[in-house]
């Protein structure tokens, strides 16, 4: 079953705890760890492959992957979710490189997804006024700056491949990421202000 | 390149965007372990992580969960007070098998029926327990839509500052192969914002419990269109529903 809005909200003892567990390879940590983040795996990813199949492959694949590599994760100080969610992005994104011929850079992604690189975020970062405050700024970017981060975040374009897809010269793509990055941290740092 | 010169880039560093020379320079920094590069560094990878909440919230089948399981090696769960119905089902397939040849296929089938109906109804116990949560919160409050009207959808949305907004539909039309109903959230300034997706039963009616807080200052009206199937980031269809908040 997937509880996951209703049980993320661990404290920090309590995922601390999962991960000891997992790393026991005790298997109903596993099942805990997928009513937590299944969905928004789930989510993240068919929005990245735009196929319900292939996005259910790709969720197994990255629980498996957290399962098979869960023995490098710091369980005192690390966000398990943030993690996850990069796996699956990284699964996904390798997946659609490889489907529409694009060069895959296996590398680049597995070091993005390196366990020691979640210590010291924040365990709850998921459901913070971090996430409201960034969620909302998404939303007040101008079309084109929203276009950019997704097409970055989402499909794992270069800036090259941006300004290829949109028609646009290279130097506005640019801009365009610039500014809507900016905005985006500054919302971010008044979040961390408060 | 100093840290300061840096100060723009990590974010692009984090979402796989930095050119040379700064993405060399980043990388260096990091790798000696440069604590105003790490702090950075982490606070654009938090910034990354939270861009996934621009996904359209979506449901995967519940067989997803017990394939994951089942790859690590467990066992499928408990049956409960199923499990009679379960014993007297495999004595019975048993029992066909050795006096009914041919016939192990049918009752296979049947029990395979009989799991996945138990399945469905794991998913729509934690649905409803979801719904039970928010419409039994004392903050929650409820609008009608669709009332007075013969064949428009009609309904009610209950909504809860801190939990979330349940919704219950009727007369809803049939979405289309490839296509799925998508619940916004209408502010009351700027752009719809994407509250998930669900579909309809086959008589016409829905519930769909989207989680999360919502800012009901800020927040006018919810409201459902069809999309095409993976859900959109902005409407691209006139809405089916509309439910004006605060107006009961």
């Amino acid at each position: 079953m997937t509880l996951f809005p209703l049980l993320l909200a661990l404290d920090v003892k309590e995922e601390a705890d999962l991960i000891a567990r997992l790393q026991r390879r005790d298997p109903q940590a596993l099942a805990e760890l997928y009513d937590r983040y299944g969905r928004l795996a789930y989510s993240l990813i068919l929005r990245v492959v735009r196929d319900t199949g292939v996005a259910e492959d790709l969720v197994q694949e990255t629980f498996l992957r957290v399962w098979n590599r869960v023995q490098g994760f710091d369980a005192e100080r690390g966000a398990v979710g943030p993690w996850l969610l990069a796996v699956a992005r990284n699964r996904a994104i390798d997946y659609l490189r490889s489907t529409t011929g694009r060069a895959r850079n296996s590398l680049e992604l597995e070091a993005a997804e390196h366990p020691a690189l979640y210590s010291d975020m924040e365990k709850d970062l998921l459901l913070s006024d971090k996430a409201r405050r960034v969620k909302a700024a998404l939303q007040k970017l101008s079309p084109k700056q929203r276009e950019v981060i997704e097409l970055a975040y989402f499909e794992g374009l270069s800036q090259s491949e941006m300004a290829e897809r949109m028609g646009e010269p290279l130097g506005t793509v640019k801009t365009w990421v610039r500014t809507a990055l900016k905005n985006l941290r500054e919302e971010l740092d008044a979040a961390v202000a408060i | 390149m100093s840290c300061e010169e840096l100060r723009d880039h990590y974010e692009q560093y984090a979402l796989g965007l930095a050119e040379e020379p700064e993405r060399a320079e980043i990388r260096a920094h990091l790798k000696r372990g440069c604590e105003v590069c790490m702090a950075e560094f982490r606070q654009a990878r938090e910034l990354t992580t939270l861009l996934s909440g621009a996904a359209a919230e979506a449901q995967p089948s519940g067989k997803l969960r017990r394939r994951i399981l089942a790859s690590v090696g467990v066992e499928p769960r408990r049956l409960g007070w199923w499990a009679p119905f379960w014993a007297v089902a495999a004595v019975m397939s048993i029992f066909a098998a050795a006096y009914f040849s041919g016939r192990e296929k049918e009752f296979a089938e049947q029990l395979a029926n009989a799991r996945a109906y138990e399945r469905n109804q794991d998913i729509q116990l934690t649905r409803l327990n979801e719904a039970f949560a928010i419409l039994n919160g004392p903050e929650t409050t409820v609008t009608s839509f669709g009332a007075g009207q013969a064949q428009p959808p009609k309904g009610k949305v209950f909504v809860n500052p801190s939990q979330g907004v349940v919704l219950f539909a009727s007369n809803l039309p049939q979405a289309q192969s490839g296509k799925t109903y998508e619940m916004w959230l209408l502010p009351k300034k700027g752009n719809p914002v994407p509250a998930g997706l669900f579909q309809s039963e086959t008589d016409g009616t829905a519930l769909y419990v989207r989680r999360g807080a919502i800012d009901l200052n800020a927040t006018s009206a919810v409201a459902v269109t069809l999309e095409n199937a993976g859900g959109a980031q902005a409407p691209t269809s006139t809405p089916v529903i509309v439910a004006a908040l605060g107006r009961g």
